[in-house]
């Protein structure tokens, strides 16, 4: 009688087929737990339609209570989407800002989340640069927001690039912002870091202006595997497990990450470059502009953020005209953890230790108006998808 | 093979220390090590830590910069100037412009004349910078995160600045130790060691130093007894610059020293380390003792302070 220990034997070939069939399973299933959270029930989907006619995508969190102030726009950064403002119910500005008394508003600028990106059939051919965000995305979604609210104004948050997309808006004469934060926003990138060499040197080898770059659908297939190495290229780059789980930046890497377009990569390198923050054709000097700005601005770095270290966040801060106040997050001005670059908008601490700093600077910029009297033009919501 | 093993060893390094007398009367330490090998025909180097620190930040336990670099065939020279290690108290910023480095200056040169190169830390730093337009006659420069603009100290070092900047209470208990780590050594890769022995060598500032850089990080410029001001002087420096920068520095963080590329009218080159890349975010005293110092920092310093016009 044979023994009822059974085992299958393998070739090799076949042992390699069975590892990557496994591994594939394990990626899969893996992914499929991380699934996106949905939008809350309460958020309204809108989409606003640009100048040149893209339609960027909106979400708006009604103020809860008595409203206060004027509605706040928030706006991820680069190879990001909205998701970055309201990952969940935990981890989320635009609701903690509407559980405040102010209307929250998220973006997804073109080419990221559901707004519309190139599409040559629809007569989008691209490419996006960065340039486009300030032209034509913000202006759009400032007038969108200032309608379907009824208000005069907006206040605006924008991380990382969506800050450097206000900078370069108001450099130009943009209206409309009545206060606005921006958190590690770099308009500098040449400090001689090893990264910028990097980049320097690959960015316009591989990159094209037209091309986008996957980078969403690399951070979901890598995210199964974030925190299985203490220490790893993500969390050093990216956040500081002090001041964010794993398990919550893994979440961000599933749905709140989007492709970088091509030319939006090649302008930001320019900056590791030149060291000047212009437009693409370099015929405007963005940072000397920066000092026409009359807008409030509170300025936020952080301590560890390896992306906009903290001088390149500084130099924003410096150029700007107008009343400023900087913020640096770090144990040393009594943060409980030391903040990096995506701590700021999905920390698990954000919403005690930074956010509250953000909306006070908001309401003591002047003194807060009440939104006009009547009802507000009503725009046509999109019903949200589940 | 035990033979063989004796005869790759290197010979040990000269090391000797002196007294220099300034022209007050005031005595310093300066501490001279010896090429190793072959001797550079480059000039001297200088070695000069921030406030409250010494000579064990370049020298310790056999390890770091100063070895380093003699080493490598480089004349090195530790300076300890009023209030750092074994030199006398001191109790005012200017005097080191105007009183110990030329004192410092003179007594290398009776060894050997001509330019140095020198390689300063944090406000230290800041003031021989200030000083190679007058006092010092310097070839290159490396400035290791040296401040030179106005910045809001963090509430951190506000509260240690405006106690008497007192070091040597921060290794005497866990509170004060974690107060030293988050000033001095923010998430460092450092052997714990180190870091004890280095917070355990530091100095008090006196009060009167206290209140001055205090004041300095607060309105960026620290009037000097001549007239100039360590700012007015930067804006006159031509020497070839390295700003070699940590990112975790919580003492002189590195916003408050880029702004001296723009400022002076040598050309300054920054080089800004990162975990990212090198392993360690680098902060004021693990730019120069931490495990990854050697792999990275000193080779940058050694490098630039090779090249010849």
């Amino acid at each position: 009688m044979r023994g009822t220990d059974q085992t299958v034997s393998l070739s090799p070939a076949g042992e390699r087929v069975g590892e990557r069939a496994f591994l594939l399973c394990l990626l899969m299933t893996s992914c499929a737990a991380l699934r996106p959270i949905p939008l809350p029930k309460e958020a309204e989907l809108h989409r606003a339609k640009t100048d040149d006619g893209w339609e960027v995508s909106l979400t708006r969190y009604k103020a809860v209570g008595e409203t206060k102030g004027f509605p706040v726009v928030l706006c991820h950064g680069i190879s990001a989407n909205e998701r970055n403002m309201d990952l969940d119910e935990q981890h989320s500005m635009a609701r903690w800002i509407a559980s405040q008394g102010r209307e929250a508003w998220t973006v997804s600028l073109r080419g990221t989340g559901t707004s519309d990106t190139i599409d040559a059939d629809h007569k989008r051919p691209g490419p996006i640069f960065f340039d486009d965000y300030w032209r034509h995305d913000l202006p759009a979604v400032i007038d969108y927001v200032k309608r379907t609210s009824g208000a005069s104004a907006i206040d605006y948050a924008g991380h990382s690039m969506g800050g450097m997309v206000l900078y370069a808006y108001l450099s130009q004469g943009g209206q409309g912002v009545h206060a606005a934060a921006t958190m590690g926003s770099p308009t500098r990138l040449d400090w001689g870091t090893g990264m910028e060499s990097l980049l320097k040197t690959l960015g316009p080898v591989f990159v094209s202006p037209e091309s986008m770059i996957p980078s969403g659908v690399g951070a979901l297939l890598a995210s199964p595997f974030q925190g299985a190495m203490e220490d790893g290229p993500f969390q050093r780059f990216f956040y500081n497990p002090q001041s964010t789980e794993t398990e919550t930046w893994r979440r961000l890497m599933v749905y709140g990450t989007a492709p970088v377009s091509g030319g939006t990569a090649l302008q930001l390198i320019s900056l590791m470059d030149t060291g000047q923050f212009q437009t693409f054709d370099g015929k405007i000097d963005l940072r000397a502009d920066m000092a026409k700005i009359t807008t409030p601005v509170l300025v936020v770095a952080g301590r560890l953020d390896r992306i906009a270290v903290a001088p390149a966040v500084k130099d924003g801060y410096r150029a700007l005209g107008g009343p400023k106040e900087w913020l640096l997050m770090t144990r040393a001005n009594g943060s409980r953890g030391e903040y990096g670059h995506m701590d700021m908008v999905i920390g698990e601490r954000a919403s005690t230790e930074l956010w509250p700093k953000v909306l006070m600077f908001f309401d003591k910029a002047t003194p807060v108006a009440p939104l006009p009297s009547g009802p507000p033009e009503v725009l046509p919501s999109i019903p949200a998808a589940r | 093979m035990l033979s063989l093993l004796l005869l790759a060893t290197p010979a040990e390094l000269k090391v000797s220390h002196r007294k220099v007398i300034t022209e007050d009367g005031a005595s310093l330490a300066l501490h001279r090590f010896l090429p190793l090998g072959r001797a550079s025909a480059l000039p001297p180097v200088l070695l000069l830590a921030d406030v409250g620190f010494g000579r064990p930040l370049f020298d310790f336990k056999g390890g770091g910069l100063a070895r380093w670099l003699a080493a490598r065939g480089r004349l090195v020279y530790v300076a300890e100037l009023r209030g750092q290690g074994a030199s006398d108290a001191g109790h005012s910023l200017r005097t080191v412009v105007h009183l110990d480095l030329p004192a410092i200056a003179k007594a290398i040169a009776a060894e050997r004349s001509g330019p140095i190169d020198l390689v300063a830390q944090g406000f230290m730093g800041t003031l021989a910078i200030a000083a190679s337009t007058r006092e010092l006659q310097v070839r290159r420069v490396v400035a290791l995160s040296t401040p030179v603009v106005q910045e809001e100290p963090t509430e951190l070092a506000r509260a240690f600045l405006s106690t008497g900047g007192r070091f040597t209470s921060l290794a005497s208990s866990p509170e004060g130790f974690g107060m030293f780590e988050q000033l001095f050594a923010l998430g460092a890769e450092i052997e714990p060691s180190v870091m004890r022995g280095l917070a355990g060598s530091t100095r008090d500032l006196s009060s009167g130093v206290s209140s001055e850089l205090l004041a300095w990080m607060e309105t960026g410029d620290l009037p000097l007894d001549d007239g100039t001001s360590v700012v007015s002087r930067l804006k006159e420096s031509d020497r070839p610059t390295l700003l070699l920068l940590g990112l975790a520095d919580g003492f002189t963080p590195s916003e408050s020293c880029v702004p001296l590329r723009g400022m002076t009218k040598g050309k300054v080159q920054i080089q800004m380390f990162s975990r990212v890349v090198e392993g360690d975010d680098f902060a004021h005293a693990s730019l120069l003792l931490g495990r990854r110092a050697p792999a990275f920092v000193y080779p940058s310093i050694e490098r630039f302070l090779a090249a010849t016009p």
